[in-house]
C-alpha cells in the first residue's frame, strides 16, 4: 500500500541528511509512528531493504518507536491513553481530543 | 527530526491556501471500491449542477470509467490515473488544479483512489474530507480502519436499501463511529432509493455558504 510510499521518503530524508553531514554511509535510522496511522511496519521494511540498494544506506537498518495514542480533554484537561478509540471523556462528559499517535517522523539518521 | 509526510504536506498547505484565496471549497471522498461514491457524486451532481460551479477530480488506478461517468451528468471532470498508486496526493491535485479557472468555481470534489486506508494519510488541501461506507461492507468498518473515519468530518451510511439483506448493525455502527468521532456527522443514503440525500446535498450547501 502507501508503505512504498513512505519508505521512499524516508529515503529521501536520510540520503539528504548524510549528504549535508558529508557522510558517505548511513548506518541507522530511527523512526517514531504513532499507532494512530495505518502503517505496517513489516511492509515498510520490505518496501526500504527493496529500495535502499545501491545507495549510501545499502545497509541502512530502520529503528522503529511506536507512540501509544493519547487524548487530552476538552472540559477537565486531563490526558488518556486510549486502548480502544473511545474519544469520550471517562470522567466527565468533555470529548477527548488526539494529543499523540499520529507520528510520522524520523527521529534520527546515523551515519559515518 | 522530520515529518516523513513533509513534502506533501508542504504542497497541501499551498493547496489550501490557493483554494481559500479563490474562494473555492474542496472536498476530498474517500471510501472502498465499490461503495458508492461515484454514484452518490451523480446523485449529487443531479441535484446541484445548476446552482452552483463544480469541477469533479476522478482518482483512479488505471481507467477513465468514472470520470465518463461524471461527465454525462454535464460536470467537468478531470482524471488522474495513479498508475497502481493506492492514493492521490497533494502534487497531483496542485498539478490538475493549475490548469482550472479556481475563480469560476465554488466546489471542487475529488473522488480519491477506492480505498479505507492510504487515502486517509494523505492531505490533498481539502477543506473537509467524507467518506463512503456501504452497508454490505459490514459494521465492524469504523474501529477496523478508524483513521478514515476520525479524519472525515462527515460519512455516509450508503446502500440502506439493502439493510434487510444484511447483517449490518446501524445502531452499533453509529456508535462505533460517534465514539471514535464524537463530532461526525452521520449520513445514511441509498443512491437507489434516494433516501437521505437531500440531508446530505443540504449539509454540503451549507458548507459552501460558510466560507
Ligand atoms: N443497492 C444499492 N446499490 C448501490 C447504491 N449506491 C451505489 N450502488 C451500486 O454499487 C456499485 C458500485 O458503485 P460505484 O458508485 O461505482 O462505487 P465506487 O467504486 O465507490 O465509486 C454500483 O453497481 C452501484 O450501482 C445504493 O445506495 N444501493
Ligand atoms: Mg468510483
Ligand atoms: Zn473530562
Amino acid at each position: 500500500m502507501h508503505e512504498a510510499t513512505l519508505a521512499e521518503n524516508i529515503l529521501d530524508i536520510a540520503l539528504d541528511a548524510a549528504e549535508k553531514n558529508h557522510a558517505t554511509k548511513i548506518l541507522k535510522i530511527g523512526l517514531t509512528l504513532g499507532e494512530m496511522t495505518g502503517v505496517e511496519v513489516e511492509a515498510l521494511t520490505l518496501s526500504f531493504d527493496v529500495l535502499k540498494k545501491d545507495t549510501p544506506a545499502d545497509c541502512a537498518e530502520l529503528v522503529v518507536k511506536r507512540v501509544p495514542i493519547s487524548a487530552a480533554c476538552n472540559k477537565c484537561g486531563k490526558t488518556f491513553r486510549l486502548e480502544r478509540y473511545n474519544f469520550f471523556c471517562p470522567e466527565c462528559d468533555g470529548i477527548l481530543i488526539l494529543r499523540s499517535g499520529r507520528e510520522l517522523l524520523v527521529e534520527f539518521v546515523d551515519c559515518e | 527530526m522530520r515529518n516523513i509526510l513533509g513534502a506533501n504536506d508542504d504542497i497541501a498547505a499551498q493547496n489550501r491556501k490557493v483554494f481559500a484565496e479563490h474562494g473555492v471549497i474542496v472536498m476530498n471522498l474517500m471510501g472502498s471500491p465499490g461503495s458508492g461514491k461515484t454514484t452518490l457524486l451523480e446523485q449529487t451532481l443531479a441535484r446541484f449542477a445548476d446552482k452552483i460551479k463544480i469541477v469533479v477530480i476522478e482518482g483512479d488506478l488505471f481507467t477513465a470509467k468514472d470520470a465518463e461517468r461524471i461527465e454525462k451528468s454535464g460536470v467537468d471532470v478531470i482524471q488522474i490515473n495513479t498508475a497502481g498508486g493506492c492514493h492521490l496526493d497533494a502534487p497531483m491535485i496542485q498539478k490538475v488544479c493549475a490548469s482550472l479557472d479556481l475563480d469560476a468555481l465554488d466546489l471542487i470534489i475529488v473522488e480519491n483512489v477506492g480505498n479505507l486506508v492510504c487515502p486517509a494519510e494523505f492531505d490533498l488541501g481539502e477543506n473537509f474530507k467524507a467518506v463512503v461506507l456501504s452497508i454490505t461492507e459490514g459494521d465492524d468498518k469504523p474501529l477496523k480502519y478508524p483513521l478514515i473515519f476520525k479524519e472525515s468530518e462527515a460519512v455516509l451510511l450508503n446502500k440502506v436499501d439493502l439493510l434487510p439483506f444484511t447483517n449490518f448493525n446501524l445502531e452499533s455502527a453509529r456508535n462505533d463511529l460517534t465514539t471514535l468521532h464524537p463530532t461526525i456527522k452521520i449520513f445514511e443514503t441509498s443512491c437507489t432509493t434516494g433516501a437521505g440525500l437531500e440531508t446530505w446535498c443540504a449539509w454540503l450547501l451549507k458548507k459552501l455558504e460558510a466560507r
